[in-house]
């Protein structure tokens, strides 16, 4: 067998370096089964795959096909039975050899022969089969740890990437599981404690189907309680696999700035050694914590923003003869300081009105202070009688005497009744020019002019009038609303103000002012900054009756 | 089962993506590539022996939508055994939740990074292998060209 020798070292020489370059198991069969059905003598080679429990996972044949009752006679010759039915295949014998590696499935080949073989030497190069398949395994195992490491390091540095993304909470608990799963677990579920309890807030599995059918077990749910009360107690619990029908379990405390934010929850079905390690799993909620704490510390100081803004406004305005008036705020997206827009409308003991609106620059603590000062001062003398250009310049005066480095841009419509509809005298220091949505025509453009307050010892003031026929409305409005801009710089202004006014011509006055601040915050969208708008519109002129 | 899995997707780079992935992670598996839903809403719909076993559906896609793609699939009683993937990087919630309720058997986020990309298509395709509905794999062995005589 000399020669033949020769022949098997070279096509075992060919199967090592064939089987050290695959990347899969899968690859595995067509490489090391046709060689040793090439024997001389060999009618079939077999290969089973066996699951943990010693059941056959996969089949692979050369020779006789193995399949429908023939895979009985395989497990039991894999077993070292011999079934009678073999040699009713032409089998004379049947040689078998298996391989075993920790975490990784074991493998039996079975080698039928007839009666011309020489079953030594099968033998003994089913042995060498067998060595080269076991480090051919070895190998892919090697490998496949190293890709999951660098899917780990991927799924890391893409969870921070994702989670550091968005400060909305429920976007940071969504994301979360669906980068987990099925990444590194089957299935994946976060809980945030609120109100001093944990809430499932976000769930994934790989297959929905069964995560709520699982969900839906109350023994289950009530499994998870305790696992999750157990983790915020530090305790960490069993998971009972079986109940949760899955193979393993993890649980995790979600732990940011030394306080326990929640806890996740990891269903795994895979194999032992595809688990990721705790540390990871421990890392990962960590980052996820983070996230979420970051999350509801923003949100919690984007409320108490809106609040303090809304203490800054009037609560409602006041009911004037003749006229409707209704007005929006808009806290911008990513504010999380009080801005400085504010407005009022203040009607006056002889009929008249005035509307008044500014903003202070800056956000923050000063700029709030100064813009309830600036409010209230414009609002108490405009009340009291004063002509607009006096409040603005006692304001200008108190703005210069307190020594702040913040202007106010303010503009005041006064409104009075006339045979033709209202008459607006509109006094401006540094604020945008109204707009006035006419009735039945395009929306026009008022003056602007004046230079902001608190900057001038005496302050530049400019004036001019509009005159509003029945339906017409004056709108007034914080730089806010047609500077946002678009994701390619464009302001709202320059693209889409006079579109958005054509839109809501008509409209409610109280819808109208919501939805063209809607509008603008849509258009410029996370980028908007806050947004005040004041509308007035004319009813009929005649005193005591309010245009519908 | 069989090893041919469809994969409907219209962006290149995804196609590319996937093609790469599934032939590292599962060689054997044969994947046919569909631009459109219409495409292979045609192609389903053909008599034959060889459906495929498992179907990676994207969801925005010109014309037929993935969602679309899902339902028509799910009203078709011969494609019951089909496991249906949604491989999507949409993050909305109500995309997600409409897919569950039109019978996906998973919606699977697509990842940014290629080594995960690769892992999550393996991962989704060894779980649904592993699952009953699947069954156990059987495969003839074909040796490589040149390899050996022996039959397969």
């Amino acid at each position: 067998m000399r020669e033949s020798d020769a022949g098997w070292a070279a096509a075992l020489h060919r199967m090592w370096s064939s089987v050290s370059h695959i990347t899969a198991r899968d690859d595995l069969a067509q490489l090391i089964l046709p060689p040793l059905q090439a024997l001389p003598g060999v009618v079939a080679v077999w290969g089973l795959r066996h699951a943990a429990d010693d059941s056959v996972l996969e089949y692979r044949w050369t020779g006789v096909p193995l399949e429908g009752e023939r895979r009985d006679l395989a497990r039991a010759a894999a077993a070292g039975l011999t079934p009678p039915g073999l040699a009713g295949l032409g089998f004379a014998q049947v040689l078998r050899d298996r391989f075993d590696l920790d975490g990784e499935a074991a493998g039996t080949i079975l080698v039928a022969v007839d009666e011309t073989a020489d079953v030594p030497v099968i033998r003994t190069c089913l042995g060498q089969v067998i060595e080269v398949t076991r480090e051919a395994i070895r190998q892919l195992g090697q490998r496949r740890a190293e890709h999951a490491q660098q899917t780990r390091d991927a799924l890391l540095a893409e969870a921070s990437l994702q989670m550091d993304a968005v400060l909305d909470t429920t976007q940071t608990l969504r994301r979360i599981p669906r980068m987990a799963v099925p990444a590194i677990a089957e299935g994946c579920l976060v809980y945030v404690v609120e109100d001093g309890r944990p809430h499932l807030r976000s769930s994934v599995h790989v297959d929905m189907r069964r995560l709520s059918g699982l969900l839906g077990d109350p023994a289950v749910t009530a499994h998870l309680t305790e696992l999750v009360d157990g983790a915020l107690k530090g305790v960490g619990l069993p998971a009972d696999a079986a109940l949760l029908a899955t193979r393993a379990a993890d649980v995790q405390p979600l732990r940011a700035r030394g306080e326990v934010v929640g806890v996740m929850v990891f269903l795994f079905d895979r194999d032992d050694a595809a688990i990721p390690p705790v540390a990871f799993l421990r890392d990962l909620a960590a980052r996820a914590a983070l996230a979420i704490d970051n999350g509801s510390r923003y949100e919690r100081r984007r409320r108490d923003v809106v609040t303090m803004q809304q203490h800054l406004l009037p609560t409602r305005l006041p009911e004037i003869d003749g006229l409707e008036a209704a007005a929006a705020y808009l806290v911008g997206d990513r504010i999380i300081e009080v801005g400085g827009d504010f407005y009022d409308v203040v009607a006056a003991a002889d009929g008249s009105a005035a509307a008044l609106i500014g903003d202070v620059c800056g956000r923050g603590v000063e700029a709030a202070a100064l813009t309830g000062m600036a409010r209230h001062t414009l609002a108490a003398l405009l009340q009291e009688g004063a002509t607009p250009a006096r409040a603005m310049t006692r304001l200008n005066a108190r703005l210069r005497l307190d020594g702040s480095w913040r202007f106010v841009t303010a503009g005041v419509a006064s409104m009075r009744l006339s045979a033709g509809g209202v008459v607006v005298d509109w006094v401006s220091a540094g604020h945008p020019a109204p707009v006035v949505l006419r009735h039945a025509g395009p929306p026009e453009r008022g003056d602007g002019g004046g230079a902001p307050l608190g900057v001038l010892a005496l302050p530049s003031i400019a004036g001019s009038r509009l005159v509003l026929a029945p339906g017409d409305t004056l709108i007034i409005f914080t730089d806010g609303l047609t500077e946002s801009r678009g994701p390619d710089g464009v302001m709202f202004e320059d693209h889409a103000l006079d579109e958005a006014l054509d839109r809501l011509r008509g409209r409610p006055i109280d819808e109208l002012v919501r939805e063209l601040a809607a509008a603008s915050a849509a258009f410029g969208g996370a980028r908007t900054d806050d947004i005040a708008v004041l509308a007035i519109r004319a009813g009929n002129c005649e005193r005591g009756e309010r245009h519908e | 089962m069989n090893d041919l899995i469809f994969v409907v997707e219209d962006t290149d780079e995804d196609v590319e993506a996937i093609e790469r992935a599934i032939s590292r992670s599962h060689p054997r598996l044969r994947p046919e590539f569909f631009r459109s839903g219409a495409e292979v809403l045609a192609r389903l719909a053909e008599p034959g022996p060889v459906r495929p076993w498992l179907m990676l559906l994207d969801l925005n896609m010109p014309g037929e939508s993935g969602i679309d793609v899902l339902r028509r699939a799910r009203a078709d009683r011969t494609l019951d055994d089909l496991t249906i993937v949604v491989f999507s990087s949409s993050e909305d919630q109500a995309e997600t939740d409409a897919c569950n309720a039109a019978g996906a058997d998973s919606y699977i986020f697509k990842p940014l990074n290629f080594s995960l990309f690769q892992s999550v298509l393996s991962q989704t395709l060894d779980y649904w292998r592993s699952r009953p509905r699947s069954g156990n794999v059987a495969r003839m062995v074909v040796p490589p060209p040149g390899e050996s005589s022996a039959q397969t």
